[in-house]
């Protein structure tokens, strides 16, 4: 293992050493995946020092969370408040307490599976995530970030700082739902994050953004052809149940060990209903579907 | 495989000592402290029967490489409570009966534990937040949901 003492010193030595790396945070998936030799890695590399990187800072409408943030980090933070309540719904069902307490922000992201429940959160709110390298830096959207499964537009040399997305005003919100075979410490067979603005005169559907953990050719991706037919449109009982059929048209449900395909179907709908009328509740609506 | 120099504080007292980078904190506690108290469950995160607390925060020690516990205030069951004089968590999962097979306890004390320190009075809800991550495959969470409530009380009362 190689323990960095600072930032410099980390970026000299991957530029240094661009095979055979892997960067660790807390370790909490990355040591799981060693152990069943998902990953082999000749020199792991120790982020865990660097707690320059735990940060939850506001600046001119920009959210911006540093990489290391953990989970806990996320919903004990007075930045954001009762509005970013999708966190508390992300952290209560992510993993238990000693679990929280260590999984980071930057190591979800870069996991980047159908596992990771902070991802299609991130999604809705259109997160932009940092990269550095010795070279320097750039940004790049999340979802452009995110390749396919388990991979990412990292490079070797590079390493995942920040994300950032754009505040939340009084007409928006977020909420997130999570479906496993228990209540506590579980993989979810499907997730689902909405994020909705209503417009102040009529309560329309000002905005919509959906994700979920099993969208085709995205895993995890957004629902756009979805948002797209509801965008515009009165939240309505009758729109929500015709979205559905077009959301189930966007998704790639299939049957694994965790869950099965007809399952997946019957649940989706639901969790999709779930995610949308927490918003709505948040935003003091209230959408029966 | 590299070594490092791991110095680090167990129940109070400093240690150095040489590891392996691929070592977990489980096995430095258990095989090379003789800290027999942290129980190896499912070695994955998913049981929470190894935890420990590290600079106050409850953790995995299966999912913490040693070395990333440099510098890092480790308690572990044996710092709580003597068997002349046990801590109110441990002598109110006795009163309830809340340890059957006793595989989780040392993790259930530490969870308990570790909410009572930030949290001194507790709901129902509140508890079985904090212990959500420790399995107890004997199912005995009831009492041990009654000893933690009795234990907060008994504290309070102090």
């Amino acid at each position: 293992m190689y323990v960095p003492e600072n930032l410099n010193q980390l970026l000299g030595y991957l530029d240094d050493h661009q095979s055979g790396v892997q960067l660790i945070a807390n370790g909490s998936d990355l040591i799981n995946r060693m152990q069943r030799r998902q990953i082999e890695a000749r020199v792991l590399v120790d982020l865990s020092g660097l707690s320059e990187f735990s940060y939850i800072r506001k600046d001119n409408g920009i959210v911006r969370i540093g990489a290391l943030t953990t989970i806990q980090g996320l919903i004990s933070s007075p930045a954001l408040g009762e509005r970013y309540d999708v966190f508390r719904d992300v952290a209560s069902i992510f993993g238990g307490p000693a679990i929280v307490n260590v999984a980071t922000v930057g190591g979800n992201i870069c996991a980047a599976s159908s596992s990771e429940d902070l991802i299609p959160v991130l999604l809705v709110l259109d997160a932009k995530v940092k990269l550095i390298s010795k070279k320097g830096e750039r940004i790049i959207s999340l979802e452009d970030f995110l390749i396919g499964k388990r991979q990412t537009a990292i490079l070797p040399n590079e390493i995942l700082v920040e994300t950032m997305f754009s505040e939340l005003d009084d007409q928006s919100t977020c909420a997130f739902e999570k479906i496993g075979m228990r209540n506590s410490l579980v993989i979810a067979f499907l997730n689902c994050s909405v994020f909705l603005r209503l417009s102040k005169e009529n309560m329309g559907i000002e905005e919509i953004k959906i994700a979920m953990n099993r969208v085709t050719g995205k895993i995890p991706g957004r629902a756009k052809r979805t948002e797209a037919e509801l965008k515009g449109q009165p939240l309505t009982q009758t729109n929500v149940e015709n979205a559905v059929t077009t959301l189930m048209s966007e998704l790639r449900l299939t049957s694994d060990f965790r869950a099965s395909e007809e399952y997946r179907k019957e649940v989706a709908p639901v969790m999709f209903k779930r995610t949308l009328i927490k918003c709505s509740e948040r935003l003091g609506g209230e959408l029966r579907v | 495989m590299s070594k490092h120099l791991l110095r680090f504080t167990v129940n109070g007292k400093q240690h150095a000592l040489v590891v392996e980078s691929h070592e977990r904190l489980l096995d430095v506690l258990r095989d090379r402290l003789g800290l027999k108290g942290t129980k190896e469950g499912c070695s994955t995160g998913d049981c929470g029967i190894c935890s420990v607390i590290m600079d106050g925060k409850l953790v995995n020690s299966c999912l913490v490489l040693a070395i990333q516990a440099r510098n890092k205030q480790i308690t572990t069951i044996e710092a709580i409570g003597t068997v002349e004089n046990p801590h109110p968590l441990q002598r109110e999962f006795i009163k309830w009966n809340a340890t059957q097979c006793g595989f989780c306890i040392p993790a259930m004390i530490l969870a308990s534990k570790n909410l009572l320190d930030q949290n001194p009075s507790p709901s129902d809800q509140e508890i079985k937040e904090a212990i959500r991550g420790t399995l107890c495959r004997c199912t005995g969470y009831r009492s041990i949901i009654r000893a933690v409530k009795a234990a907060a009380q008994e504290m309070k009362g102090r």
